[in-house]
């Protein structure tokens, strides 16, 4: 195996971990506040979609993607109203969400575009950091991705930021473990997982963005492919902090990139095998292999006074 | 008030908040449906009437429309068992795959043909259960050991049932069929004619097989286990409250595993009579959406298995009519997931307005 | 920040303007009448005790004034101005804080974060807030450290959290509810002393309690409330005692059992004495032994450490010790729900100490847990199936439950008992609390081989006449022959109902004694962890 073989490894392992990078993050902070979005799917799902759309029809990928965000704002609230103020079931109701969007994408795809399927769609551009990308072998393939990429990246630093060190962090915080306390404290519960159901539709979508029109410009249908349960998985890996999520996510991207790879190297593995990898990963991940993992104590549980 | 009526008089209980909820989610999706067929540009009454051709116009429809419901009920039935111990099985389409892959191999290199007394298809019958109750054992022991959330894992576990699925079909040392040339398919070759399930009228242009009665007494049965036995209150006892069943003698983990491999096994079970009842040929992608067709059928059901079977003849009518309509009044498919969609949202939410009963 | 300054100067216990009053306030919750017409004003710089027993309506009324919930009829006014709260938020917004029975604090984060929920936007000041906590730490006479993690505290200092995220706040109404019961004797001192101080800065001190000591000690005035009703005032309590109990219970505190006495927090002074036959002198037949139990936790925090102890046929040991000394874990152990680091556990001359809980209950080990929503009951299910819930099988016959055998069967315990339910097939959570032990106890008690009878905390929340009925069952139970090991909290329980008592600090048995109301002191001393 060469230098150049293991950055395009690299290269690639983190482009296919962005997607789950953003809503593995934008997941964390709706479960550290209580709240179990099994919609990840759904809502990436949206994202992809709308962004694909917009960018297809203004033939701006800027623009698609404000497009996507706007999206997959009704469906953040429907998650949010059911699992907050109607206190639904929140698996049944992430599903069910689910079910909706891929019925919806699908159906929406085949009147807009329908037969020309397959149509190239306006994509995000390429980002390098500034001395990064001419680093020797590495340079390029490592650090030549879609900025969107750094832009999540940033974005995923400053949510670490406020969880650990603003008040609305501790609110965060305290929503999940203890929602009493925050009510006694005269927060409102509700308010604030709200705000967190709304920040991982954000960021799903910006996932789902970024597979149609970040990586492989186009969309398919259904092609967020489990990604939004690979995300979910990816939390409960990661024990519910933000390094040991990424972590997670990296690891699912390279299990993803190996499809790519092994091939070039020779080695003879069933393909089908390869796409399964992932998924083997983080049942292994949720089956323990990690340790015993400690969720939030009222995740799951619609809080009542 | 409502809650006395629903208590004593049977006609309460049919019209109970419950099922009145369930009807109304069904019926305002419906509409919501037929408002976005219009949107479509597409002519409403051509597309009903595509409908009705897909689900009862011939007796081949029809028999298609209720070997499809067969699948659902059982993977709803399975959704509800395992539901009264407060689990959640999602991996209904993972379970139907592996069953019909264990069916397949079974009757197409078990050596079973030649053998009496129906067994060249009980048998891949068995297979096909034995394979469901496994898939769903491995979601137990993960819950029992670690316990990990069922619905992640049994998600998880169907994605890779899938996948395995195309493997075997595409791999020649699994059970693709010889290739011939450069344009053969990837699926398995036919199952013998022993094998396949005898039909009830033994009419192939009304191809209901065997399936039908066998589903029914396992309805019945696992109703009765739920309502009636020591067991099935032992379900509810530890969906309720592990600890407290725990101290009370009810082994948590017992019921776990039996619990999920029970659910396991019918969805292992439906995908038996699919290859063996209907498709006769293992393909990929043959489970596709049925497993969420089955979930949602036992979400509607709300703990019944009366409604589960409503439930799955109404969808099992419902896809046979949506690939009419997509065919001929070129209404897609993912329409249908659509109303689906809606029906569990609704339901999901529907819950509230149930909690504010008086008294 | 200042209005505190402000109402010093009221600093004498005059009679002023009320703070807060309340005009025939009244709440149902579903058919239950929790309060009924109550009318009562606090004054500004006055300890007020609402005293009643369990059940009598205190919560009810801390809660509405907290916002919690909102009262059916009646009207408040806080400083002159109509009070309607429909939240906690518009509590706090008034000036009014509140430390709740049952905690609400966020277990792994520090004390610092949990002060800080609620109080402060955007970035933290972490080194302003600590040093804040340290200023209000010395006001009040008590140390905290700002760093500490709530799971790490124990139960007096957590509540000592609760109560600084109160004063912090400079309230002008400081309410308590019962929250005397998870302390130690030093440490109600402590407590009672931060109402005085509280209530000399001019701030008004609500204290919600059952105990009669505590209104001897600390009460400027008092109300007491009785089923939801308001039957009895008194501006000077310390002199009337008697009346106050007499409306408390409706009756006389002679003519109460001696032990059920004991909860209302007053042992007399020849409390216990000989309430049973003979005491067995020497552990002739050890019925239970208990050799060397430890426990450490998945942190490494050893919970129970090297835990002897034998108890025999008639005897009722007693384990005093504050809540989290390792009283949960022990009966976790002993009941079969968790398994020790190491030790042995006998019952006769079974081994019991990897069994299941069914080979426990198998051996006559019978458990009323702590927290019986928890272990002891499920809600949803039945009273019938409540009470047979550990041996269903004797009511099936090829796999289907007899309904009607069952339903007949609870019927006849539930008179025995004096468990009442509308029938046997209601839900168990439609049952009182003190009926829902009574069940319990309905279960636990006809095991047909008692051995052991292992009681934790039997009687928290029981009114009275509950606790009386426990008493009676739990006597029963030895005179059968069974052994009895009673974890409290609530020594004066323990005085006045155990043979012996053994306390437990920090997961260690510090020493024992006779249950005798001479060794008041010495217990209480060790279970604030001094040897003696």
């Amino acid at each position: 195996m060469t230098w150049e073989v293991l950055a395009v490894f690299l290269g690639s392992s983190l482009r296919l971990a962005t997607p789950l990078l953003l809503a593995g993050v934008g997941e964390l902070v709706s479960e550290r506040a209580g709240v179990l979005n099994m919609s990840v799917e759904g809502m990436m799902l949206t994202g992809a979609f709308a962004a694909a759309i917009g960018s297809w029809a203004t033939g701006q990928p800027l623009i698609g993607l404000g497009i996507g965000i706007i999206a997959v704002i009704p469906v953040a609230l429907i998650q949010a109203v059911l699992s907050n103020t109607l206190r639904a079931n929140q698996i049944v109701t992430g599903i069910g969400i689910n079910i909706l969007v891929l019925g919806a994408t699908t159906l929406g795809y085949r009147e807009l575009i329908g037969a020309r399927s397959r149509t190239e769609i306006p994509g995000l551009s390429m980002w390098s950091p500034p001395g990064l990308g001419r680093i020797p072998v590495f340079g390029d393939a490592l650090f030549e991705q879609v900025w969107l990429l750094y832009a999540g990246l940033a974005i995923i630093a400053i949510t670490a930021l406020v969880l650990r060190y603003t008040s609305f962090g501790i609110a965060i915080h305290a929503a999940g473990a203890e929602p009493r306390a925050v009510d006694k404290s005269g927060l409102s519960v509700s308010f604030i997982r709200y705000c967190c159901v709304l920040f991982t539709g954000f960021m799903s979508s910006l996932g789902g963005a970024f597979l149609s029109i970040g990586d492989i410009h186009t969309f398919t249908e259904g092609m967020t492919r489990g990604a939004g349960y690979l995300a979910i998985a990816s939390v409960i890996f990661g024990k519910w902090k933000i390094g040991g999520t990424i972590l997670a996510c990296l690891l699912f991207g390279a299990a993803t990139a190996l499809q790519f790879q092994l091939p070039t190297l020779g080695i003879d593995v069933p393909n089908a095998l390869l796409i399964m990898l992932p998924y083997l990963l983080a049942l292994l991940a949720v089956g323990g292999l990690a340790g015993r993992q400690t969720a939030p104590r009222a995740l799951g549980e619609p809080f009542r006074r | 008030m409502s809650d006395i009526r629903s208590r004593y008089s049977p006609l309460g209980r049919a019209l109970s908040p419950s099922l009145l909820i369930s009807m109304a989610a069904v019926l305002a999706a419906a509409l919501i449906g037929l408002g976005l067929i219009f949107l479509m540009q597409v002519s409403v009454p051509d597309a009903i009437a595509a409908f009705i051709d897909g689900t009862i116009g011939s007796p081949y429809s029809l028999a298609a429309s209720i070997n499809r419901s067969i699948a659902f009920a059982l993977v709803g039935i399975g959704f509800v068992f395992a539901n009264r111990a407060n689990l959640v099985n999602v991996g209904g389409e993972g379970q139907i795959a592996v069953g019909g892959i264990a069916a397949t191999a079974v009757a197409l290199y078990g050596g079973v043909e030649n053998l009496p007394l129906g067994l060249p298809y009980l048998l891949p019958l068995l297979a096909a259960v034995l394979a469901g109750a496994f898939w769903g054992a491995i979601a137990a022991a993960l819950k029992i050991k670690a316990g990990t959330n069922e619905v992640i894992s049994t998600l998880l576990l169907s994605f890779i049932a899938v996948w395995l699925l195309y493997w075997t079909v595409q791999s020649e040392h699994l059970l693709r069929k010889p290739m011939t040339n450069s344009a053969t398919l990837p699926e398995s070759l036919e199952i013998p004619d022993a094998t396949k399930l005898p039909l009830l009228t033994g009419d192939y242009s009304f191809p209901l097989h065997i399936g039908l009665p066998i589903t029914i007494v396992i309805a019945i049965v696992l109703g009765v286990v739920l309502a009636r036995t020591l067991f099935g209150l032992q379900l509810r006892a530890v969906g309720l409250n592990p600890a407290a069943a725990s101290r009370a003698g009810i082994s948590y983990a017992r019921t776990v595993l039996i619990s999920l491999a029970v659910a396991g096994a019918l969805g292992g079970l439906a995908g038996g009579f699919m290859l063996l009842g209907e498709q006769y040929v293992l393909k990929d992608g043959f489970s596709s959406g049925y497993g969420f067709d089955g979930l949602v059928a036992g979400l509607l059901a709300r703990g019944s298995i009366v409604g589960v079977i409503a439930a799955a003849l109404l969808f099992g009518f419902l896809r046979s009519g949506g690939i009419n309509m997509e065919m001929v009044a070129e209404v897609p498919t993912a329409l249908v997931m659509v109303i689906q969609g809606l029906i569990v949202i609704m339901l999901a939410g529907a819950a509230y307005f149930l909690e504010r009963r008086p008294g | 920040m200042s209005t505190a300054t402000a109402l010093a100067t009221a600093s004498e216990r005059v009679p002023s303007e009320p703070l807060l009053t309340l005009q025939g306030v009244t709440k149902r919750f579903g058919s239950l009448l929790a309060l009924s017409d109550a009318s009562l004003e606090i004054r500004p710089g006055e300890i007020h005790c609402i005293l009643g027993e369990n059940g009598a309506g205190k919560s009810t009324l801390c809660n509405l004034v907290f916002g919690a919930h909102t009262p059916d009829a009646g009207t408040m006014t806080f400083r002159g101005r109509p009070y309607r709260p429909s939240g906690p938020a518009d509590a706090l917004a008034a000036g009014i804080a509140m430390v709740h029975q049952h905690f609400s604090l966020v277990h792994d984060m520090t004390v610092i974060d949990n002060v800080v929920l609620g109080q402060e936007r955007g970035i933290i000041n972490t080194k302003a807030w600590a040093r804040r906590l340290e200023q209000l730490g010395g006001d009040y006479g008590f140390a905290l450290d700002p760093f500490a993690k709530i799971d790490d505290l124990s139960v007096g200092e957590r509540q000592r959290v609760e109560i600084v995220k109160c004063l912090i706040r400079e309230p002008r109404l400081f309410v308590l509810d019962e929250p005397t019961a998870v302390l130690l004797p030093d440490e109600i001192e402590a407590l009672l002393d931060v109402c005085r101080r509280v209530a000399q800065k001019g701030c008004g001190v609500v204290l919600v309690t059952h105990k009669l000591a505590e209104i001897k000690k600390a009460a400027d005035r008092v109300t007491v409330l009785r089923g939801g009703r308001l039957v009895a005032r008194s501006d000077h309590p310390a002199q009337e005692i008697d009346a106050l109990v007499r409306a408390m219970i409706q009756g006389e505190l002679q003519s109460l059992d001696k032990s059920a006495a004991s909860a209302l927090g007053v042992a007399e002074e020849d409390g216990g004495g000989p309430h049973r036959p003979t005491p067995p002198e020497t552990p002739a037949d050890e019925v239970l032994q208990i050799n060397g139990l430890t426990v450490i936790d998945g942190q490494g925090v050893t919970r129970l450490d090297n835990f002897t102890l034998s108890v025999g046929r008639g005897e009722i040991v007693g384990i005093a010790g504050v809540e989290g000394n390792g009283q949960s874990e022990l009966g976790a152990v002993l009941s079969g729900m968790a398994t020790p680091t190491s030790g042995h556990v006998y019952v006769g001359d079974i081994e019991t100490t990897e069994l299941t809980p069914k080979e426990i209950t198998a051996t006559g080990f019978a458990v009323v847990p702590e927290d019986r929503h928890a272990t002891g009951c499920i809600l949803e299910l039945s009273v019938a199936e409540n009470i047979f819930l550990n041996r269903l099988d004797t009511f099936t016959s090829y796999g289907f439950l007899s309904r009607g055998a069952l339903t007949a069967a609870a019927g006849e315990l539930m008179t025995r008992f004096d468990v009442r339910a509308q029938t046997p097939d209601v839900p168990f959570s439609a049952l009182s609390g003190g009926n829902q032990q009574k069940a319990v106890l309905a279960r636990e008690l006809t095991l047909p081989n008692l051995k052991v009878l292992l009681a934790a905390q039997p009687t928290r929340g029981l009114d009275v006449g509950a606790v009386a009925a426990v008493y009676g069952h739990i006597r029963k139970a030895c005179e059968r022959g069974a052994a009895v090991l009673l974890i409290s909290s609530e020594l004066d329980e323990l005085i006045a109902v155990a043979d012996r008592i053994v306390v437990l600090y920090r997961g260690r048995i510090m020493g024992s004694c006779a249950a005798d109301p001479t060794e008041r002191e010495k217990i209480g001393a060790m279970m604030a962890g001094q040897l003696q």
